[in-house]
């Protein structure tokens, strides 16, 4: 459920005046990690924490959770101080790195951590199983951890993180090391959990996950914020505007154009295809892919969201659910932006190129046929990700 | 309690996957066995003894008191530098609960392991003694495989005091001399009063009233063991010392006397006394009569002790490992304490320090005794000096109480000797060892850790 539809906006994490200051063993100042930040996180949302490595994401991240002592400032969590244990029963926390016991395995290490949460034996067994299809390792349980490659740890990771089904997770760069199509399921994840009323906080510096899932940002550089605010709020260019279209004949494109040009000048007004993303694109070759039933020996993807952590919504996919937010309207949500491209200037000749195939039965605006440059890109990169697959290149349309 | 648990769980399972507990298990064992085979014992009931409990019950104790050591400093330290505890400290468990937990999946482990090695020493104690002479076997039975209680004479700890203080009183009164150094005086005056009480002079004889108190119809009828041990001025040509016992008061009560004893000193010798020598009131009266040229001295506390029997030996070997285990449970509060502030090897290193220093009670004891770091002359026996006496013997004095609180017990020296450690001695050991020391120990290491920063560690798996 995005922040909009939360009850009343109730504050899940209230931070006022945060400080930190790293200090070496005789009590001199090494680094002002964090300085005087404030922010609040409302229930349902998922908020950002951006910024470059060692802005101090991270080292907020540890002081919500009170592994860190705050120099100076406040933290409540659910109002509280973030140490008091039944905060801690609320919190699910991935760390930046899988802090994980290398000598349990998959079972083992999620049955130990539902102890900590003194879930029944009962409960732990069937969340458990749950979480280790969710996140692909139902076929590796008998391994341990120590024997996991980095993706999959990430993945028993970000089980752990859920296996109370907390009311507010921490994710600490939670894609690092995932490949796409678990970078997508993380994506997913999140939002399913946003629609149960869930807060997440996000903290990455991966621009394309916080841009696709975040309802807020935070972003910092050197300890400080430097700006904050609702995705929309930072990234609408208020004095332009973008419309996209079916491709239209050349007289119906030169008649738009005149009007435009009335009130604009030529070289203020672009025209281009819109593409998708890579992901997107990747992700359509991997389905294709899977469809051909390749087997994998390490950790398998596109498992459901565990039953107990997808809620009433329990039916749609996470893509569906993503789709459903960015394209409904919904008072006060951040609408998520198009795919990422750059609106180059008219280029009468690229005009040409664009109307010359059009007529009544033009393709939509999709599965237009690319540029002969676009295409060669495109086709570089299929080939790429379909040896990275292990399989031949995908049929036609990938 | 279910994250208590499962914390010491995860102790338990990083023993068993990493073979630590296997290997821990496999050494203990081989001290066990390989001790008595690398070392021949010399065919008699206390050679016998020596090697098959003495030395394999204290390398059992060492190889398990440092393994305890380096697993309570790696188990903490290695989480908080590996980052683990960082996963687990933001889960709803207390920071107390973390070091509880990890203590008590240590003292699990110890449990364990000390059962397999102690259940070994007694297998094999049993098994081997069976080879042994008839004789030595009788002696075996009578001395070592039992349980004895024992009594002593009074110590007369309050007379000695009492009257040191009157001669030093005596002597200020007297003395008008310039400036005086009254500690020394005291020291010197204290021992010479002492020595009354356990001195025995040539061709005299000295006697000990034992009061047996509550045990004497208990001990109706029943042999005693009379154990005694000496020092003597001089050496002697032959290296021992002639003397007779009398056990009883001729005329009063049942009495008998020893032939003449030709008897090593410092070194405690056992000799059993008849039945029933004791008079109405349960005093036991013990002679001895000095047939040397020279002064034999009787320690108050170990020179005379009547022993009997209490119980048997399997229950009283169970009480004994029993109080190994307590030093075990400390030795892990301290390892974990050290690793709640230091790294992993600085906390090794710390905690191998205070054993070294607890073990070197003998030192301290002296500094406490001579009031000073800087020795006497012992030509003179005048006590030094030093600046830092003002410092270091108090709290040399502090850890020496410390120290006494575990070096109260000795359960390897009363099962070698077949003395009884009774459920009371037991439930002392664990009153003062566990609960008080390791408990005090514990409580520090909770508080350091609950207000460490865990964070500040990058992981280094």
């Amino acid at each position: 459920m995005p922040a909009a539809e939360t009850e009343a906006g109730e504050t899940v994490v209230s931070v006022r005046g945060l400080s930190k200051v790293f200090k070496d063993f005789w009590g001199r100042s090494k680094a002002r990690a964090v300085d005087d930040v404030d922010f609040d996180v409302r229930r349902g949302e998922v908020f950002g924490l951006l910024g470059p490595n060692g802005s101090g994401k991270s080292t907020t991240v540890k002081l919500l959770l009170g592994l860190l002592n705050p120099t100076k400032g406040h933290i409540e969590v659910f109002g509280r101080p973030p140490r008091h244990v039944q905060t801690k029963s609320r919190i699910g926390y991935l760390p930046e790195e899988s802090y994980l016991y290398r000598y349990l395995n998959a079972k083992e290490t999620l049955d130990f951590f539902g102890n900590l949460f003194h879930l029944p034996r009962i409960d732990r067994a069937r969340r458990s199983e749950q979480l280790l299809e969710m996140v692909g390792l139902n076929q590796t349980l008998t391994r341990t951890v120590g024997e996991f490659s980095k993706g999959m740890q990430r993945r028993i990771g970000l089980a752990q993180a859920l296996i109370n089904d907390p009311d507010l997770v921490i994710l600490d760069e939670p894609t690092s090391g995932l490949d796409p199509i678990g970078c997508r399921e993380v994506k997913d994840l999140i939002v399913a959990l946003a629609r149960r009323g869930k807060t997440v906080i996000l903290s990455s510096h991966l621009l394309a996950d916080v841009e696709d899932v975040c309802d807020r940002v935070v972003i910092y550089y050197g300890g400080k914020v430097q700006a904050i605010g609702t995705l929309k709020e930072l990234l609408t260019t208020p004095d332009a505007i973008r419309i996209t279209t079916p491709v239209l004949s050349r007289a119906t494109m030169e008649r738009v154009l005149e009007v435009i040009r009335k009130d604009v000048a030529v070289d203020k007004v672009r025209i281009d295809n819109p593409t998708q993303n890579l992901e997107s694109y990747f992700l359509d070759v991997v389905q294709k892919a899977r469809q051909a039933a390749a087997e994998t020996s390490g950790a398998v993807s596109g498992a459901r969201i565990a039953e107990y952590l997808r809620g009433d919504g329990a039916g749609e996919t996470g893509s569906e659910k993503l789709l459903e937010r960015l394209t409904l309207p919904q008072p006060g949500q951040t609408a998520a932006p198009a795919p990422s491209v750059a609106a180059p200037a008219v280029d009468e000749k690229k005009l040409e190129d664009l109307t010359k195939s059009s007529g009544p039965d033009a393709p939509l605006a999709g599965s237009v046929p690319v540029t002969p440059e676009a295409a060669k890109d495109l086709s570089k990169a299929d080939e790429k990700l379909s040896s990275l697959l292990g399989g031949g290149r995908p049929e036609s349309g990938a | 309690m279910q994250g208590l648990l499962a914390i010491a769980w995860l102790t338990w399972k990083a023993a068993l996957r990493f073979r630590l507990f296997l290997v821990i298990a496999v050494l203990l064992l081989g001290a066990v066995i390989g001790l008595p085979l690398l070392i021949k014992d010399d065919g008699t009931a206390r050679g016998f003894t020596q090697i098959l409990l003495t030395y394999t019950l204290s390398a059992i104790t060492a190889l398990l008191g440092l393994s305890t050591l380096w697993l309570s400093c790696g188990t903490l330290a290695r989480d908080i530098e590996e980052c683990q505890i960082q996963v687990v400290a933001v889960k709803p468990v207390g920071r107390w609960q973390i070091w509880l937990g990890k203590w008590l999946g240590i003292v699990s482990l110890n449990a364990v392991l000390l059962a397999i090695a102690g259940g070994s020493v007694y297998g094999l104690l049993l098994w081997r003694a069976r080879q042994l002479p008839a004789q030595e076997q009788k002696t075996l039975a009578k001395e070592v495989l039992i349980a004895r209680g024992s009594i002593k004479p009074p110590d007369f700890q309050r007379e000695i005091e009492a009257e040191t203080d009157r001669v030093l009183e005596e002597r200020r009164q007297k003395s008008n001399s310039g400036p005086v150094n009254w500690r020394e005086v005291r020291l010197e005056i204290r021992e010479q009063i002492k020595a009354r009480f356990q001195l025995v002079p040539p061709s005299s004889m000295r006697q000990w009233r034992i009061q047996l108190g509550v045990l004497k119809s208990l001990l109706r009828d029943q042999p005693l063991q009379l154990r005694i041990k000496f020092n003597a001025a001089d050496k002697s040509p032959s290296g021992t010392f002639v003397g007779l016992w009398q056990i009883g008061v001729p005329q009063k009560t049942a009495f008998w006397r020893s032939d003449p004893m030709s008897l090593a000193p410092d070194t405690f010798h056992e000799f059993e006394i008849p039945r029933n020598l004791f008079d109405q009131d349960g005093v036991l009266t013990i002679s001895f009569a000095n047939d040397n040229n020279t002064v034999l001295l009787f320690p108050l506390g170990s020179g005379i002790e009547v022993l009997y029997r209490e119980g048997g030996f399997g229950l009283n070997f169970a009480r004994g490992l029993g109080i190994l285990f307590c030093w075990m449970s400390l030795l892990a509060a301290i390892g974990l304490t050290a690793a709640s502030f230091l790294s992993f090897p600085v906390a090794a290193f710390f905690s191998l320090g205070l054993l070294t220093v607890a073990l070197s009670s003998g030192t301290l004891s002296t500094v406490v005794s001579e009031g000073t770091v800087a020795g006497s002359n012992p030509e003179s026996g005048v006590a030094g000096h030093s600046v830092l006496d003002v410092v270091a013997v108090p709290i040399f004095r502090g850890i020496l109480a410390v120290v006494r609180l575990v070096e109260d017990f000795s359960p390897i020296d009363s099962l070698s000797s077949g003395r009884s450690i009774s459920w009371g001695e037991l439930g002392a050991a664990f009153s003062q060892i566990v609960l008080l020391l390791g408990g005090s120990v514990g409580l520090i290491g909770m508080a350091i850790l609950s207000r460490r920063e865990l964070a500040t560690a990058q992981g280094t798996q």
